[in-house]
């Protein structure tokens, strides 16, 4: 698993949430700015776990609130 | 099996007394605890017994049950986040008869915590506290306030600690409280607020690490928000006790009130609620200890459900009483003032039913793959079996596999056939709509109210199959879920009003002792 694939994945994720093109979500802005709110980012650790197969806290979001940010600890936690 | 006697001068007519002139009542919650109360706060208790007094002294008076339990309120997050260290020195200040409050709300936030404007600053030493928070049930009896206060970017989830705030260390001119505020009901209690100007605590308040405040308050209420459902029931019993008795006196038409068809289905249908909301509470007390790990969607559905079917039990109640519900002012109209604030407090019905939306795709992920803890189900439902003491981290924002009760429905051969076609329908519904990241539409509000239904129709079927209730039991009770007459409610009427205990679960539980 690259580190690439998981961000382009986060990217479209959360893009699909907040209904924008992946292409409009900077990856270095804080996900609350971007528009999703923080309770609902939760939410993507169920995806992260459907995708990944791998079980993060559901705060994962909150302590690496960017794109990149929540990429690069998937990355490290898969690898 | 009671932990506690209620003083003898806690009458409902004292309170009655003290409510008409607004005055909070000092010396009934020094009696309770003089009687030993707050040990039920402490960590370690079985959520149960601390839900049985406070469902009890709700059905006395809820003024003295908000006054004094708010103690627990304002202790949970240390029992879920606190240091060994915390823990122990908060629980000697609990023992000691210390009044705890739980400082959250301000003035133009409302339910909107990542909006706080209560700063506390690092300084050498520890933190400056600086700001207001308002509407604080006991801030100005406290001697301890836990505080939820800014220490990073507003918005940001991991912006907030919380402190526990010990009022009499801090150096005068350092915290002001404020005047008490007129309510609609519970008009004694002490609804009121603080102000911190420059008010520094030392570095060991912080509960938990820095940034950690929002997650350990929202576990810590994952427990307060189920025991509320003890609220409703007091409430809802003392309410109904009182109507019953009414119309078992007065005559109209040459008989009973309670024997005129229409008030016998009111005050039968009021009743099944409360059954109803019975099993709801105390399953859902029960899964704090074993399915704990899912108690951030289970609080967030008996919050939602009890209250808001209880708010609707009265009403009903106050038809019977007819224009007397009006006329005057005694316990039924204190408690009609009284309960209405149970659906507003510790997480209003909208923010309930938005964290059950939020958590539409698990819900529909875990009811598609059929997951279900039976164990950790197993012994919330019966009633008999032995519960593990409460782990607080196995607490979580969000319930990765979904609601094991309602899942349960899949798979479990006691469901009734209606109950699955709704379960496959609602969660085909939930299914079809697009989860999004901000502002949820409306209609996912009703999709929430709907699965909160199926939850309590899943708690009576599990309920009456694990522990060998009356077939009639169940038939009312699911009637009532969903708002069909059926000739069991009044079946079971009759038989309260021919002596039976308003509480079968009770009946249930009791036979240990």
């Amino acid at each position: 698993m690259t580190l690439d694939h998981i961000r382009l994945w986060l990217r479209e994720r959360v893009a699909f949430y907040v209904e924008r093109t992946p292409e409009e979500i900077d990856p270095d802005a804080k996900l609350v700015e971007v528009g999703l709110d923080s309770v609902f980012a939760m939410s993507l650790s169920g995806d992260i776990e459907d995708e990944f197969g791998l079980v993060v806290e559901p705060t994962v979001a909150w302590d690496h609130p960017t794109v990149n940010a929540l990429a690069d600890h998937l990355h490290a936690e898969v690898a | 099996m009671r932990d506690l006697e209620l003083p003898p001068e806690l009458t409902v007519e004292h309170c009655l007394e003290l409510d008409a002139r607004e005055e909070f009542p000092d010396a009934l919650c020094d009696s309770l605890t003089d009687l030993g109360a707050e040990r039920l706060y402490l960590p370690g208790v079985p959520a149960e017994r601390l839900l049985a007094m406070i469902r009890d002294l709700a059905g006395r008076d809820f003024t003295v049950a908000l006054a004094h339990c708010k103690t627990y309120l304002g202790s949970v997050a240390t029992w879920v986040g606190g240091s060994p260290a915390q823990v122990a020195g908060l629980a000697a200040k609990v023992s000691g008869g210390a009044v705890v409050s739980l400082a959250l709300t301000e003035r133009d936030h409302g339910s909107d915590a990542l909006a706080g404007d209560v700063t506390a600053t690092p300084v050498p030493g520890g933190y400056r506290v600086d700001g207001e928070k308002w509407l604080i049930n006991n801030a100005t009896r406290a001697d301890v306030v836990c505080v939820l206060a800014r220490t990073g970017n507003k918005g940001d989830a991991r912006g907030f600690s919380l402190f526990l705030v010990d009022k009499h260390s801090l150096p005068a001119g350092t915290y002001r409280c404020l005047p008490k505020v007129a309510t609609h009901g519970v008009r004694g209690a002490d609804i009121s607020g603080i102000r911190f100007t420059g008010a520094v605590v030392p570095a060991d308040a912080m509960i938990g690490e820095p940034g950690r405040g929002l997650e350990i308050l929202l576990k810590g209420l994952q427990i307060t928000r189920t025991l509320c459902g003890g609220m409703s029931l007091g409430m809802g019993e003392h309410a109904l006790r009182t109507v019953l008795e009414f119309a078992e006196n007065h005559r109209m038409y040459g008989r009973r009130l309670a024997d005129l068809p229409l008030a016998t289905r009111a005050l039968a249908d009021s009743y099944v609620d409360l059954l109803v909301a019975e099993a709801v509470t105390v399953v859902s007390t029960r899964s704090i200890h074993s399915l704990t790990g899912e108690q951030s969607l289970i609080s967030a559905i008996v919050k939602y459900y009890v209250p808001t079917l209880i708010d609707r039990t009265i009403q009903r109640l106050a038809k019977v009483l007819g224009a007397r519900a009006l006329l005057m002012d005694g316990p039924f109209q204190k408690i009609w003032r009284d309960h209405a604030i149970v659906g507003v407090f510790d997480g209003n019905t909208w923010v309930n039913l938005s964290t059950l939306v939020n958590q539409f795709p698990a819900l529909t992920r875990g009811y598609r793959d059929a997951r279900v803890d039976q164990e950790g189900l197993a012994a919330a439902t019966g009633l008999k079996q032995p519960l593990p003491p409460l782990d607080p981290g196995r607490l979580s924002l969000a319930a990765r596999d979904g609601c094991s009760l309602v899942q349960s429905l899949a798979v479990s051969p006691d469901a009734p056939e209606e109950l699955r076609d709704r379960a496959d329908r609602l969660h085909r519904s939930m299914a079809e709509w697009r989860p999004r990241g901000r502002e949820v539409p409306p209609e996912l509000f009703g999709l929430a109210r709907d699965y909160a239904q199926l939850y309590a129709a899943a708690a009576c079927v599990r309920v009456w199959a694990d522990n060998a209730l009356d077939d009639v039991w169940l038939r009312a009770c699911l009637a009532r879920v969903f708002g069909r007459p059926d000739e069991a409610t009044e079946h079971l009427l009759d038989l309260t009003r021919r002596g039976r205990p308003f509480s079968f679960l009770r009946g249930v539980t009791d036979h240990d002792t």
